[in-house]
Order: C-alpha cells, then structure tokens, then sequence
C-alpha cells in the first residue's frame, strides 16, 4: 500500500504538468471538434461529421500521402546515415573521429527555424553557392524549393537537422556493448564488416526501433521546415502541403478551429495507426514498453 | 491511491475553466493594465490601451501620440507583420481573450474579422468627424454601408516603376496600355534584354487588383445582410488578366518568381526585371531593402499603370493599412479615440512620408504643397507624388472584399503557380478558381448567388 | 593504423563536409555586410570582414532588443529544463521501480497523447493560459516546457537498467525512507541519464518557436527564434527604415546557435552516456 502511494508521489508533479497542458488541452480540442462552425452560420453540434469529412476532404488526403512518401524515404536515409556514420566512429578512433562526432551532431543545436532559414540561403538561385558552383560549369543549378524538387529540398534540410541526434543514440549503444562480443566473432574468422553486420547491428536494434518511431511521429505531423521555408518556395509549399500545415491554416487563417481539431485527431489517428502497425510487426525484437 | 482522485478532480477543474472559457460569450478584456509596451509611457497616470501595429516608424508615432495626451497613452508592441498579427489576433477572437484593444489591419483583411463580430463600429464613437480627412475611396475600403470598421492611415495607389537604364538602352518609352507594355517586352526579349516584369504567385493582391482593373467584380458582399454573398472570379475580365500574365510568362517575357524574397531584391538591385508593377510604398520598400543604393541608384522612374482602355483609365489599390477597435478591448471609447487618433497627428504622417515609410491617405497630407512636390530621391528627383501617385489616390473607387480573403488568396495562388507550371490555362484557372471559392462559401454558411 | 581505416576517414571527412556547410556559410556570411551578403559570387568565402560591425548593429538595433530576447532565452531555457528534469526524473523512477496500480495504463497514455499534432493544443492551451490570466507573461512559455514525454520515457528506462532493486531494498531495510533512498542511492546512479535529460530538454526549450509564438504578443518578451522570426518578416515584408536587416539576422543566427555549442562541448562525456539508456534493456 504504501509502495503504491508512494509511487504515485513520485509521478505526480509530471502528471498535474501532464494533464495541465497535454489531457486536458487534449480533450477540450477533442470537444470541439464534434461542433462546427461556418462563417455565415452559427457553432453547432455535428457528432462525427467532421471526421468523415476530414478523411474525404481531398486536401487532407493529399497532405497524408506526401508526409507517408516523404516518411518512406527520409526515415530510412536518416537512420542509414545516422547508423553508418555511428559504425565508422565506432571503429575509429583519433581526433578526427572525435571532431567527426561533434560535427555530424552539431546541427541538432541548430534551432529548425534557423535552419531552414540558413538552407533556404544555400538554395538561392541568385546567390547560393549550389547556384555559383553551377555556374562555374556553364550549367544552370536545379532550385530545391521548386514544385518538382521541394521533394528532395525538403530530405536534405531533414536529414541535415536530425541524422546527427540518432548518431549519437545508435553510437551510445554501441560503446555500450560487450567487447568480448567481437572478439568472440573475430576468432570465428569474423571481419570487420561482418562483425559490423552480424553482431553490432542487431545488438542495436531497439535504439533503431526507438528512432524510427520517434522519427514517424515527426515526420508525419511534418510541419516547421516547410512552414519557414514557404516564403521563398514559390508557392510549391501549399495550405495543403501536410496535414498540419492544413490544420494550421484552417485554425489561424480560415478561422474554423473545429474543423482543423478534427483534422489533427485525425492525424493522430494515422499516426496511432502506423506506430502500432510497426510495433506489431517488430514485437518479437521485445516491446519498447516494458 | 487517494491521490487518483485527486488527479481527477485536478482534471475536471481544468475542463472546467476551459469549457467556461469556450462559452463565455462576454465581450469584456482584461481590465489590468497592459504592461511590457515597447514605447516609453510618458504619463504614468492616464489609462492604456494596448496597440499591435507593424509600422517602421510605429516607435516615434507612439511617442508623438503619448506626449500629445494626457487622458490616455498608447502602449505599443508589433506581434508581428501582416499574417502573423493575423493569427494571433485570430487565436485570441477564438479564445475569446487575448487581443489588444487596437489593432493595425490591412484594408482587405477586415471584414473575415467583421463577421466574426471582433471589431467595433466606430460611427458612435465619432469616426463621422474624421471622414472628411479621406478620399471616397479610402473610406469605402473601411467600411460597410454607415458602419465604419477602421480609420485609413496608409495606402497602396498602383503605379509602373521601370528602369530607366534598361529603358533607355533599349529605346522604350513608359506603356501606356497593357499591350504596349506587352509588346515592349517583346522587344526587349528580341533585343537580348531582361525579363520585362514578374508574374508572382504569392502576391494574389496584385493580381486581383489587375482583374478589378479590367472591369471584374469579384466579390458583392455587405456584412448588413451577412449571409448573402455573390462571387463573380468565372468572368471574361478575369480569364482575360489570367490569361495575359500568363502568356507573358510562357513566354518568357515576365519572371514567374515569388515577390518580397530576397532573390526578388536582388534581381530588381541587378537589373533582371525591367519593370516592377507596384503601389505607392513600394520605393519605400525596396529603399528598405536597399534597392537604388548601390549600382543601381538613380536608375528608377515611375509611370502610370498601364491601362487596358487608355480613354478610360481605372486605378486600384494594393495594401495599405488602418487602425480598428477589437470587441475585446476594455474601454471602447478610449480605444476610438486612439484608432482615430494615432498615426493622424501631422508630425507622425510628415515622419511617415519623408522616411517613405507610408503613403498617406490624409487629404491634409495629400494636398500639402510639401507632399505634392517632393522630388522623390528613389526616382532620381521625379516628382512622383504629383504626377503619378496622387492623381491615382484621387481616382481610386474603393474595392469589396470577401469574408474569406486569405482563403480566396490561397486559391488564387494555387491556380497561379499551375498557369506557371504549364499544368493550365488562364481561363481554365478562373473558372476553377470561381468553383472553389463558390463551394468554400457554400460549407460555410453562404447563400450564393 | 591499418589501411582499411583509410576509406573509413575519407568517408568522415565527407560527412562533416556535409554537416558543416551551413554552419561554415553561416560563420562567413556573418563577416559580410548587406551588399556582399547579395552579390553574385562567393557564397562560401569571406569578402570583407564587418563581423564587429554586425555584431554591434546587432545588439544595438531597435533599442538593443536582441539582448533582451537573449536574456529571455536563457532565462526559459534554464527554467524549461530544470523545471522539467525536476519533474521527470521522478516520474521515471516512480514508473520505473514502483509498481502501482494504473502504471501501465497511465504510461500508455502519456505515450498515446505525443501522438497528436500539437496545433490542436494551441487554442486550447491559449484559453487555459488566458484564463488564469498568464497569455503573454513568461510562464505562458515556462508552464507548457516542463512537459516532456520524452524525458520521462528516458528516465523509466534509464532507472530500470542503471539502479537495482537490491540497493533500493537495503537502504529501506536500513531504514531510510524512500524520498532519501531516492536522492541518496538511487539519483547518484542516474547521474549521467539526468544531465542528458537537462540538456536535451534545454535545448527543446531554447529551440522551441511554435509555442512562444502562439503565446506571446509582446516582442519584449520573445525568445531568439521567435525575435530573428519577426526580424526576417521585418526584412522581407517592409523595410526597417533603410537598414537591411538580413546581415542582423544572419548573425543574429550565429549568435543564438553558439551557446548551445559550448554547452555541448563542455558537457559531452555526460551526455554521451546518458543517451545510451534508450536503446539497452
């Protein structure tokens, strides 16, 4: 009994913080999004209405495919990056190793804002150095922000921002492993690469479980980078661009909150969604729960 | 475990200071007085009354307004330029709290707050008196039938800024009508020059502004009768203006960059656009973004827009911005006084118009002999005042706006950046553009005609 | 050193070659002024150098108001991320070696709830604020930053792997209770998980932008990213009274970039360990 208050006092503090600006922000937005509002017309209750609206409205379903797509192919990127980079460091050894390590993380540091801001520059058709390095072969540099390629704009800023933060997870867990582990490996007749292969990257494997959830949950509620580099993207970055940008827009800009609460649910729905589809599907690696 | 309840009971408060919060429907601010002003408050006494404004010189209007009165002083922040303002204004309509008393709001933006009941009418509160001090025009922008919803300060008359440079170089003179400046910029293109303008997709203003000159009405709307709305974006003037920029720019004859970016800055300091449809604070603007400084000093000049029936000219307007009331603010009257009075003292608007900074909708101002015949630096001593801009102030009708302008503007910056892409016509924009926005009226409430 | 390290450091290289370009073309564009931050050429190399010149512009543009965001910066990081490892550390400790009932259930839905994009907090939230009348003052930013699922995530699992139960059980036997077992037995093991905790969650406070925006109106009161966020809207939507302000912001960037850096540089060993706890069971 008293193990069980007490472990209740140790959690408190978190819990009012929790339930002050998380539950109950939460449940007040899932409130209102069962009313609706139209400028002309009065609030009135709507049930579920906006949520079957929300999963036929064309934007929304347009903003779900690209964060999907962009989470297909950033997702993988940013761990192999991530996952290859914290290999060699663990390999290496030597001040360069050590720079390398701090280098590749420092842009974890950046605020994403002034990120976005420093590539939107480096991107610049008229005085980016991707542009100037173009030039000096008499070609023209394609602009990363264009409807065609914000695509791929969009990969590198992510990529950039948050391949050296998994870095270092994965290569904490690597320092954590039993050496003895490899030398056992290396008298089987085990290389280097082998080793790296067969021994270090399944004893890592749950750090990479922890990031690819983390990083789904992100990159599906996709937001901040697009919204700051909208300015200077010639329009390809849409109210519909992503399904949080579209909430955005409709709760600050079209003035119909409701509406955007829906569309976050249901958002978070997806989101719910797609964690517990991969969590399920990699259940037997040991659950990240227990 | 006597805790869980009271995590619960923690819980149910919290809801309920929200949902009451949600249902509150008094209109009533926050009677402490605003604190963290950015101005100095000069007489510590007299009541405050919390502006959000954006204006350069907002700093030195302030403290003219706050050493002019001792019955109320101005406290001042800029929560941000345009649509950031917007939105946190917009945040604080749907919590119901939050908003300043006063706000600076661009003419074509008030009335998606009008409809949400969030600014005051100021006709009871005197604004009558001041009308005299504004064109029809102007006036026309900030009200709706006898309700007056913000007092005018700056405006936005359109006008063609070119490069003489590029002019002489090619032996062009100004165009008079929007197929002079075509065929001119056929000619420049055929002679090796730069692009002749730029068709942005992010300055929907612009382009509706354009379509209202060709003679289309897109929107009929009066907030008396608040459902009603007839929306017009499917007609010929419409296809027509679409159509023209974006031939322009199939081309080859017009940039399809975005405008306000810095790489549109320095393609207007090098010389890549020859000409730069615009309003009035526009030299101000690019004077701030240091255009005219460098190389390129002395090498702009200023024309009259260009026209699509040269014996009948129509002049439009883009931005410009006015002082409104919020239903939120504390003390109604005293928040009058300051939209009507702020920013209209001469010191202020002189300041306002000498840094170019604004140009300025006060007759008083506009008929100065000061204000007629400065010789504008920008346009290597033209002046502009006299020859272009008050004349096109002075001719300016007044526009209607939609309630859902930011919508509108997103859709029509949409089917730019298609026409841009080659993905459609101009007539085919128009007439999506008209289904959209009817259908958008439609889910909120609209009977449309 | 073996040959095959080789192909290894050349790969490094190439790595931080990528990760740094930015920060190297953030570092050289703030020696330049406005003119030869547009010119056409030499976007990665120095032409001039008015580093000093920028860095007073910009403490002393607008009355000095960069200073003043960089006070406030620090003052809600430091508060965020005490504040917040103040609470979560406890929390993970009490999920993680107390078993009371509705842990499980509980835990899930502090998970669960990360899962919902934060704009449809913001209005809420806002309301919330407005009503116990704290919508514009610092704590508007301080409450909300205390929150960390995250951290308290980091801290369950870190005080499952790094404090056994044996001690926890011997120090009770001796008859300590169990607030002194936990800051004298078991806080000292969770040394390096905590500091990770406090830098991780200061450097969300410092980077945080979307909630200070949407709670804060007075510019005195802004942080860095939300103050460089209305300088860029003041450069790009009007004009600062014929000043460019991109080579403030620019430096602006830098300064606001570097405390993190140092923290990070003096702090690593700790929080190199520390991160290690989210991937071992």
């Amino acid at each position: 009994m008293t193990a069980r208050r007490t472990g209740w006092l140790f959690v408190l503090p978190f819990l009012l913080v929790f339930v002050a600006f998380l539950l109950a922000p939460l449940l007040y937005a899932g409130y209102l999004s069962l009313y609706t509002k139209g400028l002309a017309t009065g609030t009135t209750f709507a049930g579920f209405d906006n949520y079957t609206r929300a999963f036929g409205d064309p934007s929304f379903r347009k903003g779900l495919r690209f964060v999907l797509k962009f989470s297909v192919v950033v997702i993988p990127l940013q761990i192999l990056v991530a996952l290859i980079a914290a290999l060699v460091l663990d390999e290496v050894t030597g001040r360069l190793a050590r720079f390398s390590r701090l280098v590749i993380f420092l842009p974890y540091a950046v605020p994403a804002v002034l990120g976005a801001l420093m590539w939107g520059f480096l991107y610049s058709p008229s005085f980016g150095p991707i542009e100037q390095v173009a030039a000096a072969f008499d070609v023209r540099a394609p602009f990363l922000l264009s409807q065609g390629n914000i695509f791929y704009g969009l990969l590198n800023v992510v990529t950039w921002q948050w391949s050296g933060y998994y870095m270092i997870i994965i290569y904490a867990a690597l320092r954590s492993i039993d050496t003895s582990l490899y030398e056992a490996a290396r008298i089987d007749g085990a290389n280097a690469r082998q080793i790296a292969l067969r021994v270090k990257v399944p004893m890592v494997s749950s750090a990479l479980a922890l990031i690819l959830i983390f990083s789904l949950i992100g990159t599906l509620q996709f937001f901040t980078e697009p919204q700051i580099l909208t300015p200077i993207a010639n329009g390809s970055v849409t109210p519909d661009f992503t399904p949080n940008i579209y909430a955005y827009f409709l709760a600050f800009r079209y003035a119909q909150f409701n509406y955007a609460s829906a569309i976050s649910f249901s958002l978070g729905f997806v989101v719910f969604l797609v964690v517990a589809i991969f969590m399920y599907a990699t259940r037997k690696r040991g659950g990240l729960f227990t | 475990m006597r805790k869980i309840p009271a995590a619960v009971l923690g819980l149910t408060l919290v809801l309920a200071t929200s949902a009451c919060g949600g249902d509150d429907k008094s209109d009533a601010g926050t009677a402490a007085k605003p604190t963290n002003c950015t101005n100095k408050i000069v007489n510590e006494a007299a009541p405050r009354v919390l502006v959000w404004a954006w204006y350069p010189n907002m700093a030195k209007v302030v403290d003219n307004f706050n050493q002019q009165h001792t019955d109320v002083q101005v406290c001042w922040t800029n929560a941000g330029q345009g649509q950031p303002e917007y939105e946190k204004f917009q945040t604080a309509i749907s919590a119901r709290k939050g908003a300043p008393d006063v706000i600076m709001l661009e003419a074509d933006q008030l009335v998606g707050f009008e409809i949400q009941d969030a600014l005051v009418d100021l006709a009871p509160y005197g604004a009558g008196d001041v009308k005299k001090n504004f064109s029809d025009g102007a006036w026309k922008d900030v009200s709706q039938g006898n309700a007056v919803y913000a007092i005018p300060v700056d405006g936005g008359p359109m006008a063609l800024i070119y490069r003489t440079d590029v002019f002489d170089k090619y032996g062009i003179k100004p165009p008079k009508t929007w197929s002079e400046y075509a065929d001119a910029a056929a000619r420049v293109k055929a002679a090796g020059g730069p692009v002749f303008g730029d068709f942005g997709s992010n300055v929907p203003a612009v382009t509706t502004a354009l379509m209202i000159q060709k003679g289309a009405q897109p929107f009929v709307y009066d907030l008396a009768d608040k459902q009603k709305i007839t929306i017009k974006l499917d007609d010929q003037a419409t296809k027509d203006v679409l159509t023209y920029w974006g031939d322009l720019a199939a081309k080859g004859l017009v940039g399809k960059e975005d405008q306000f970016t810095t790489d549109y800055i320095a393609g207007m300091v090098g010389g890549k656009y020859a000409t730069y449809v615009s309003a009035a604070w526009a030299p101000g603007y690019l004077t701030g973004s240091g255009v005219g400084a460098g190389k390129d000093k002395g090498k702009f000049a200023v024309a009259p827009l260009p026209q699509w029936d040269a014996a009948n000219p129509v002049s439009v307007n883009w931005g410009g911005s006015a002082f409104a009331v919020t239903s939120q603010a504390a003390d109604k009257a005293l928040s009058a006084k300051v939209a009507m009075g702020i920013y209209a003292d001469e010191a202020s608007l002189t300041d306002g118009w000498k840094t170019q900074t604004i140009f300025p909708l006060n007759q008083g101002v506009l008929k100065s002999d000061e204000f007629v015949n400065a010789k504008v630096g920008f346009f290597n001593g033209q002046t502009a005042n006299k020859d272009i801009y008050i004349p096109a102030e002075n001719a300016y009708k007044g526009a209607v706006y939609s309630p859902f302008t930011v919508f509108y503007y997103a859709q029509l910056q949409a089917q730019i950046v298609k026409i841009l892409g080659g993905k459609t016509t101009g007539a085919q924009a128009a007439t999506d553009l008209h289904n959209q926005v009817v259908e958008y009226a439609k889910t909120q409430g609209f009977t449309v005609s | 050193m073996r040959p095959r390290h080789v192909g290894a450091k050349l790969l490094l290289l190439a790595l931080c070659a990528y990760f740094l370009v930015p920060v190297w073309w953030l570092l050289v564009a703030s020696t330049k002024n406005a003119e030869a931050l547009f010119s056409g050429s030499g976007a990665l190399w120095f032409d001039g150098f008015h580093l000093v010149a920028n860095l007073r512009d910009l403490f002393t543009f607008n009355n000095g108001e960069f200073g003043r965001w960089l006070g406030n910066s620090v003052l809600y990081a430091l508060a965020g991320g005490v504040g917040c490892t103040v609470i979560s550390v406890p929390a993970g400790y009490g999920f993680a070696k107390y078993s009371f009932r509705g842990r499980n259930l509980v835990f899930a839905l502090v998970l669960g709830a990360v899962m919902v994009p934060l704009t449809a907090l913001v209005i809420p939230t806002f309301v919330l604020m407005s009503n116990v009348g704290l919508v514009d003052t610092v704590w508007a930013v301080i409450l909300p930053s205390l929150l960390s699922p995250f951290a308290v995530y980091l801290m369950r699992v870190y005080a499952a792997g790094s404090v056994p139960d044996e001690l926890l059980d011997a120090a009770r036997l001796d008859g300590a209770g169990e607030l002194r077992t936990f800051v004298r037995v078991a806080l000292p093991l969770m040394r390096p998980g905590v500091i990770t905790v406090l830098l991780l969650s200061i450097v969300t406070t410092w980077n945080n932008f979307f909630l200070p925006l949407t709670m804060l109106s007075s510019s005195k009161l802004f942080p860095l990213p939300v103050g460089i966020g209305l300088w860029t809207q003041l450069a790009s939507s009007n004009n600062a009274g014929g000043q460019s302000l991109w080579n403030l912001i620019i430096v602006g960037s830098l300064v606001s970039i570097v405390p993190l850096i140092v923290a990070f540089l003096t702090l690593q060993k700790y929080w190199q360990g520390g991160l290690s706890v989210g991937s071992l069971k």
